[in-house]
């Protein structure tokens, strides 16, 4: 879907630049699941993801203006958009977003059997070492995707990714993560 | 295990936390983009008046000084830097500062747990310089103190048993208790400004024993012990600021 969008991107984005609403939300829609995707990892909670999608898509459209490079930059640029905003949530005073009732269990319960460990490392990372693996292992960017979402060179990238990796499995090798 | 079991397993454990996104999603970001398109006009003017009238603002304020009182009045005993000495206090107050009713928030048991999101970015960890416990009618309380610092995320999990693995070591160790709660706090540190006991062994009704099974990088991870069935509730107090774990009395 997003490769079709992207197709057509060219006339869309003129349209949104000219203030077409409607072209700006064909834009971005197909990116919205992984946005949330993203989010959600990194609040550890679906409605604040949700509520951040929602005002990166604002400011997004606000900032369509600033979208620079080629047909490809519209994807790690909103996921950095995304990534941004739940910074700015997780910043909040620490006492304002208190919802215990709100956490599934699933969410912080390590499961049984033979992922438990890794559920219970992943949950031990900070939202921002989760973040590079979240983008390249789960949303299938490529590192240079990964490096224009986190603002960071390339090399820095996949060595942030590693670094993460190996938080995870000490034994992890290069290889085997990329 | 090669890349793509890796890929797979973790992508696995990131759907399971994600889920998916509401149906809703795309109407309610549409919707919202179709009420925003008349302010897409020259920000930069709007930019600069709000800086002409906070400044404005920020002088008066400044000059005015309206409510007439010394700048770097710290009462006695508040503000996150006071408390040097950790040790036995009662239990804590819920200050001023702090959130309305705090106490409210509703106990969870068993498969839940809370979370208390980093409330900085501070480049310094959270300095743990005191952890006390308390009995009060009806539930135990374990209070864990935050001298200094900040970007904590404090996640607490109910487990079945009072068995955890302490890390990094990683051997396990069974604390008193049928049941525990596993405490996890991001970007703090427990070894800098606390000298108390790393296992404490309370004597009360349902949280019986508290003990650290990590304090490296970052990590610090806290063990409770729980005598019956664990619900607990936890939430967050300022001047200082301490993260609150009541473990209800069974009844």
């Amino acid at each position: 879907m997003f490769a079709g969008v992207m197709e057509q991107r060219p006339e869309l984005l003129v349209s949104a630049a000219a203030g077409d609403a409607e072209s700006f939300t064909a834009l971005i829609e197909p990116l919205l699941d992984p946005a949330y995707r993203l989010a959600a990892v990194m609040l550890a909670d679906r409605a604040s993801a949700e509520d951040a999608v929602q005002e990166a898509s604002i400011k997004a459209w606000r900032k369509l203006g600033q979208l620079r490079g080629d047909l490809e930059s519209l994807r790690p640029w909103f996921l950095s958009i995304v990534a941004n905003e739940c910074r700015m949530a997780r910043r909040q005073r620490w006492w304002s977003v208190l919802k215990l009732p709100e956490i599934p269990p699933s969410e912080s319960t390590p499961r049984e059997g033979g992922g438990s460990d890794l559920h219970r490392a992943l949950l031990k990372l900070s939202a921002e070492e989760r973040l590079p693996l979240v983008l390249h292992f789960y949303l299938d960017l490529p590192l240079d995707e990964v490096a224009r979402a986190l603002r960071i060179s390339p090399s820095a990238a996949k060595s942030r990714i590693y670094r993460a990796a190996r938080r995870l499995r000490s034994d992890l090798t290069l290889e085997e993560v990329f | 295990m090669g890349n793509d079991n890796f890929r797979r397993e973790i992508g696995h454990v990131f759907d399971e936390m994600a889920g998916s996104p509401s149906s809703a999603l795309p109407d309610r970001v549409r919707s919202s983009l179709a009420h925003v398109p008349e302010q897409r006009g020259p920000y930069w003017i709007a930019g600069l008046a709000a800086a002409l009238i906070a400044a404005v603002v920020i002088g008066v304020l400044v000059v005015a000084n309206p409510l007439n009182r010394p700048a770097n009045t710290v009462a006695p005993g508040a503000g996150t830097n006071s408390s040097p000495t950790p040790g036995p206090t009662p239990g804590p107050t819920l200050s001023p500062e702090a959130p309305p009713n705090p106490q409210e928030a509703q106990f969870v048991c068993t498969g839940g747990s809370a979370i208390l999101p980093e409330y900085a970015q501070a480049p310094l960890p959270a300095v743990i310089d005191a952890v006390r416990t308390g009995t009060h009618a009806g539930y135990d309380r374990l209070t864990i103190q935050i001298k200094s610092g900040g970007a904590t995320d404090v996640r607490a999990t109910i487990q079945t048993g009072a068995t955890f693995t302490r890390s990094p070591r990683g051997d396990q160790v069974t604390l008193a208790g049928k049941n525990g709660i596993l405490v996890i706090i991001h970007n703090a540190d427990l070894h800098t400004g606390y000298s108390g006991p790393a296992d404490i062994k309370t004597g009360y009704a349902s949280l019986v024993e508290i003990q650290t099974l990590e304090d490296f990088e970052g990590v610090v991870q806290l063990g409770i012990g729980v005598s019956g069935a664990a619900c607990f509730r936890m939430f967050p107090l300022s001047n200082p600021n301490r993260v609150v774990i009541d473990v209800q009395n069974a009844s």
